[in-house]
């Protein structure tokens, strides 16, 4: 893991300013800390050696309550100025990363790390706010005040000097041995903790379930079990985890407790003066604060870390390149797959598809699941280029087009309908009111809206909530009935439905065709393939069968 | 006909009420004394560092004075021994303290589930929406939490900065006074600020991170279908307004942290101040001993580790209760069960033993108390006086908690042998009606008799021997097929596994598997398809001991043969003595059951399938609609 990324500050432009006002407090720390350290050393000193009166001191003791004051605002300051750094470079990576993910195209989004995705741009980021808020200040600290002190305390005794500089290298090799011996069983440790914590919750959700079968009480003993095994788990890696803390510790204080002891052995000697003995000793441990901290922070920075580094991952795949020719008028023009194949986990779905959609006509795409069928529609809309094979407008080239002008032309309900938030009414959408309540009787949408209190005024949530399933898909149903959209793609628009919801999708389709508009359908129910004008069956092919090895 | 099922469990308040923490620690049941000996380890720990300061600031002052060598040998010993002590015991108080955090958590995790398990049954059904169960973990930990970052170091900083005050205060009794003063400040003022700091930036900024994450997910979720209605730019711009109001709700909250962490900075120099100028004028006048004086002005300078993490301790309580008033919201939602009442204690027994991974075989409470003597007869077609168990509705309305019946006015009785089937359009609360048969639902109204008596009066165990509901949404476990299985029986076979999973239809799917019944299958089957999901949710219902079933849309998912096939199988399977509800929106299959429950808002209507094709219009025509698809059907393979 590297401490400060240099892609953090090209992706997150609010982290820029704070790094630097971070470094200019540093430095600013620093000096205030040596300050102190020497005006308390001549004050004390002189009060012990000489019994002088606190007039004498006055001085002295205004600049040094001066310089505390310092040190506090300078703390209040960097602190004041972290959290809101830490919020707008978090929000900064997840805007990029939603944007740059949505460009990437859903082929991207269902891989296998669709779920790590989600959980980054959601809250995984949020991990980002303790190394902002402690991690890095401490970092830039141990780059200014751990030098400057150990400067300072060179000057002033070599030998205090030597004493420290030969433990300060000490304690990022042991950190480093120690963790390096500890890293498998940790790692180990963790996967058995997160498997057991998996357990535990997955009885929890089991819960219903046990309770309509009776047997809720039986597995309590197994929550018990699972936690006191979960516990050892922990225990386990904690007991190395420590180690590290307790060696940096030991280090330290011990490297602190040896100065102490020279110095006072000089100074009976009388071979250095209290005031030089006084500072050194106020320095010493100063020096190895700051590491002492990131050694602290370290653990609670790490997933901030991680999380940073999961999202400049997805920032450097570069986004396919867009297209620039606008895409010719769908009411004319003949659509063709020719010779389309997607990869797939273990082999290609769909492989050597071929479809010719002409304008008006109602095409259905058939196959059993897993078969390709809405990765084809897919590569229909321009969402993935295809591995093999091509997407034909007329004679443009899918992958040429500017794809906005061709999705303005094209109303799509996929599998499971996305519908924003706002007014039934504003969500449907279509031009008058007659128009509205004509498509919503034919959907069945009508009797939905009957039964709401607010009628056509109902405010659904994001997602469509406030409805069931079969009801957002009426929704969705009503509104590619009302956009004037060319290409109407269907995706399995009857699943969920019963015969009647189904009666419903048929004679959507038959008023789509009979406004002479083109119709996509991903269809498994027989009634709407008896519908269509042409039926395409679309099939994958394994790779076991192509007798090839898959990459990826 | 999924009913949108309403979280059973309170909306997260903003501010849980006072004690809540109290409670939920409470649930903990720290062991006191280990907590106490975690607590003067981690003060004697941090002492050491007091010490080492305090006996070097000594050292140096005396050595100033040069007096001889051996006078300042102890000191020189002293030093290097706490230089010691403070890792080592540092290290071993955070092993106490993480394990003491560790039980407490095993134990409110296992008191969370028993108190669940014996509750209302509505508290857990709405368990499994959203991240509702990820948060409970999470919860759980946040609790455990506040024990290792929130209390002990606390009782770590009271107790070594009492003691640090009163050895200052012997030495040079201003000096002790200010540093005590100083303490509090960085101790007590400090926490303070930043809890109320964080609390007021979370507080203004739950609703836009909410948002926020909202938007995000519902991106990355629908890339596509959102780019191709020409959205995705709009919805993007949600994301970002939503994140300035996050970025404006932390500032919000960031003076007060400013102003705590600039308050701890500003203590440790203070006090250091307090004792010089107190000191001085003290030395000038020989009241105090110039090495004393070093002692008690450099001492403070370590004093104030303990209290230096009080201030995200304060922050993480802050947390912590949040986390804590979701966790108690939700054993109180399951605490007031009416149906618990006069049953079983929340207490509950503890089955032991647990051999199968889930539960426990056999020990379940009293089962087999009807099959035994439910003769399986295959003419027992006849509803047996005295035999099975008897489940009868009259007047019945059925729905979720706090909210408007799905269904009302049913009626039906069920025993052992009869096949009833439960038919009717999507969001007629085919689904809720099963619930409240099983008992898994208080009812909204009307008479829900089992044998005679009030289902709601019946102990938990009887009613579950007679009657076992497999709900469409049913768990599949992280654990092998068999046992899944025997989830619903404790006991069951191998062999009588891969029997019921033939009969289901999943014997194909079967020998796909490369351990066969001992397979693993992923948490909530994600590597099952859905159609055999349900399948094998079937399978293990079809193992229950109890005489009466009630099954969930059995065949979803499957193409209308196969699903008709296997539903006229599990009405017909009325004759081996079973009572068996089917609930299914495919009518063709419905000849094969005895009874035909038709449920549409307003309607119900109930009668044999060929009764109904007689009298009741709408049922004609749904079959007439279901039929027309079929042919669409056969069109389509011509």
């Amino acid at each position: 893991m590297r401490p400060l990324d240099p892609r953090l500050l090209r992706y997150a432009r609010s982290a820029r300013r704070y790094v630097a006002l971070t470094a200019t407090l540093g430095v600013v720390t620093a000096a205030l800390v040596v300050a102190q350290a020497l005006l308390l050393a001549h004050a004390l000193g002189r009060a012990v050696t000489d019994g002088v009166s606190l007039g004498a001191l006055a001085p002295l003791v205004g600049w040094l309550a001066a310089v505390v004051g310092a040190r506090a605002l300078v703390v209040g300051v960097q602190e004041r100025y972290a959290h809101r750094a830490a919020t707008r470079a978090v929000a900064e990576l997840r805007e990029g990363v939603v944007d740059r993910a949505a460009a990437l195209g859903p082929r991207r989004l269902a891989g296998g790390d669709a779920p790590a995705l989600v959980t980054l741009a959601t809250r995984g980021l949020d991990n980002l706010e303790p190394y902002f808020v402690r991690y890095l200040p401490q970092l830039v600290l141990a780059a200014t005040v751990t030098p400057a002190t150990l400067l300072v305390v060179l000057g002033l005794d070599w030998l205090s000097g030597v004493l420290v500089i030969a433990t300060l290298p000490l304690v990022p090799l042991f950190m480093v041995l120690v963790g390096r011996l500890t890293q498998g069983r940790a790692e180990r440790g963790l996967v058995a903790m997160q498997r057991l914590g998996a357990q535990v919750l997955d009885l929890l959700a089991g819960l219903p379930t046990l309770r309509a079968f009776g047997r809720e009480r039986g597995p309590a003993a197994r929550v018990r079990e699972l936690g006191d095994a979960q516990r050892r788990a922990t225990m386990g890696t904690l007991r190395i985890a420590f180690l590290s803390g307790m060696v940096l510790e030991l280090l330290t204080t011990l490297s602190v407790a040896l100065v102490a002891v020279a110095i006072g052995l000089r100074l009976v000697d009388g071979g250095m003066s209290l005031v030089t003995g006084l500072a050194v000793l106020v320095l010493a441990p100063e020096v190895f604060l700051p590491l002492r901290q990131v050694g602290a922070q370290f653990h609670a920075a790490a997933d901030g870390v991680a999380a940073a580094e999961q999202a400049f991952a997805v920032l450097d795949e570069p986004a396919p390149a867009a297209g620039t020719v606008a895409a010719p008028d769908l009411r004319a023009t003949t659509i063709q797959l020719v010779g389309l194949g997607v990869r797939a986990t273990g082999g290609w779905a769909p492989r050597g598809l071929d479809a010719t959609i002409e304008p008006g006509r109602v095409v259905a795409l058939v196959g059993p699941s897993g078969a390709g069928k809405s990765t084809a529609v897919d590569a229909l809309l321009g969402l993935l280029a295809p591995d093999e094979g091509r997407v034909l407008l007329g004679d443009v080239d899918a992958r040429d087009l500017d794809r906005e002008t061709l999705w303005s032309q094209v109303a799509w309900l996929p599998q499971r309908p996305v519908l924003e938030p706002g007014t039934l009414a504003a969500v449907v959408g279509g031009g008058s009111e007659g128009a509205r309540l004509a498509a919503a009787r034919l959907t069945g949408l009508s009797d939905v809206v009957a039964t709401l209190p607010q009628g056509w005024q109902t405010q659904l949530g994001r997602g469509g909530s406030g409805l069931s399933v079969g009801q957002r898909q009426r929704v969705a149903l009503t509104r590619a009935l009302l956009a004037d959209a060319p290409l109407v793609v269907l995706d399995e628009p009857s699943a969920h439905l019963d015969a009647d919801g189904e009666r419903v999708v048929l004679d959507a389709v038959e008023a789509l065709r009979a406004a002479g508009r083109t119709v996509v359908l991903v269809a498994h129910r027989p009634s709407l393939l008896a519908l269509a004008d042409s039926v395409i069956a679309v099939q994958r092919a394994d790779a076991a069968d192509l007798g090839e090895t898959v990459a990826a | 006909m999924t009913a949108p099922v309403p979280a059973a469990v309170p909306p997260l308040t903003l501010a849980p009420p006072r004690g809540t923490l109290r409670r939920a620690v409470a649930l903990l049941e720290v062991d006191r004394r280990r907590a106490v000996e975690a607590v003067l380890l981690g003060a004697l720990a941090l002492g050491c560092s007091v010490a080492l300061a305090a006996v070097a600031a000594w050292l140096i002052a005396r050595a100033s004075q040069m007096p001889p060598v051996l006078q300042l040998s102890v000191a020189t010993v002293a030093v290097r021994a706490f230089g010691i002590g403070r890792g080592v015991l540092r290290y071993v108080e955070r092993l106490v303290s993480h394990d003491l955090a560790l039980r407490g958590m095993t134990t409110l995790r296992t008191s969370l589930y028993e108190r669940l398990a014996a509750g209302a049954p509505a508290a857990t059904l709405g368990l499994r929406r959203g991240d509702l169960l990820a948060r409970v973990g999470a919860d759980v930990d946040a609790i455990g939490d506040v024990v290792v970052r929130g209390l002990l170091p606390a009782g770590v900083a009271a107790v070594l900065g009492a003691g640090t005050s009163l050895a200052m205060g012997l030495l040079w009794p201003p000096a002790g006074f200010a540093l005590a003063a100083c303490l509090l400040l960085a101790g007590v003022v400090a926490p303070l600020l930043a809890a109320r700091g964080a609390r007021d930036a979370e507080h203004a900024a739950l609703g836009a991170r909410a948002d926020a994450q909202a938007v995000a997910l519902g991106v990355l979720e629908d890339a596509g279908p959102l780019a191709v209605a020409g959205r995705l730019r709009g919805e993007l711009g949600a994301l970002r307004a939503a994140d300035v109001r996050v970025a404006r709700a932390t500032d919000r909250g960031a003076a007060s942290s400013a102003l705590a962490a600039a308050v701890g900075q500003l203590a440790v120099g203070l006090a250091v101040v307090a004792a010089l100028v107190t000191g001085v004028p003290a030395v000038a006048d020989g009241r105090l001993a110039a090495v004393t004086l070093a002692v008690v002005v450099l001492t403070p300078l370590a004093a104030f580790e303990a209290t230096a993490l009080l201030p995200a301790a304060a922050v993480q309580v802050q947390r912590s209760r949040a986390a804590a008033g979701r966790v108690l919201a939700l054993l109180d939602a399951a605490a007031d069960d009416p149906a618990a009442g006069g049953t079983t204690g929340v207490g509950g027994r503890r089955e032991g033993g647990a051999t199968s991974d889930i539960a426990g075989p056999g020990g379940d409470g009293p089962r087999d108390t009807h099959t035994a003597s439910g003769s399986r007869t295959a003419d027992d077609r006849v509803p047996a006086p005295t035999g099975g168990p008897r489940l009868v509705a009259r007047g019945l309305a059925a729905g979720w908690p706090a909210r408007e019946p799905a269904v009302a006015g049913v009626e039906l009785e069920l025993v052992p042998g009869r096949s009833l089937a439960i038919v009717g359009p999507s969001g007629a609360g085919k689904t809720t009606l099963l619930l409240t048969l099983a008992g898994l639902l208080p009812r909204h109204g009307g008479v829900l008799e089992l044998d005679g008596t009030d289902i709601a009066h019946l102990d938990r165990s009887t009613v579950v021997a007679a009657v076992v509901a497999s709900p469409e949404d049913a768990h599949v476990f992280g654990t092998t097929v068999l046992e899944n299985l025997r989830v619903a029986r404790g006991d069951v076979t191998p062999d009588e596994a891969r029997a019921v999973l033939g009969r289901v239809g999943l014997d194909d799917w079967l020998a796909g598997l490369p351990d066969g019944v001992d397979t693993p299958i992923g948490p909530d089957a994600r590597t099952v398809s859905g159609g055999e999901r349900r399948r094998l949710l079937v399978a293990r219902a079809l193992l229950s001991p109890a005489p009466l079933l009630l099954l969930d849309e059995p065949a979803e998912h499957l193409d209308p043969d196969a699903a008709d096939r296997l539903v006229t199988d599990l009405l017909s399977a009325a004759a081996d003595g079973r009572g068996t509800v089917v609930v299914t929106h495919r009518l063709a299959p419905l000849g094969a059951a005895d009874e035909v429950l038709w449920l549409s808002p307003g309607a119900t209507r109930r009668g044999t399938h060929a009764t109904l094709l007689a009298t009741h219009a709408d049922y004609r025509e749904a079959v007439r609609r279901e039929g027309a698809v079929a042919e669409g059907q056969d069109v389509a393979h011509r």
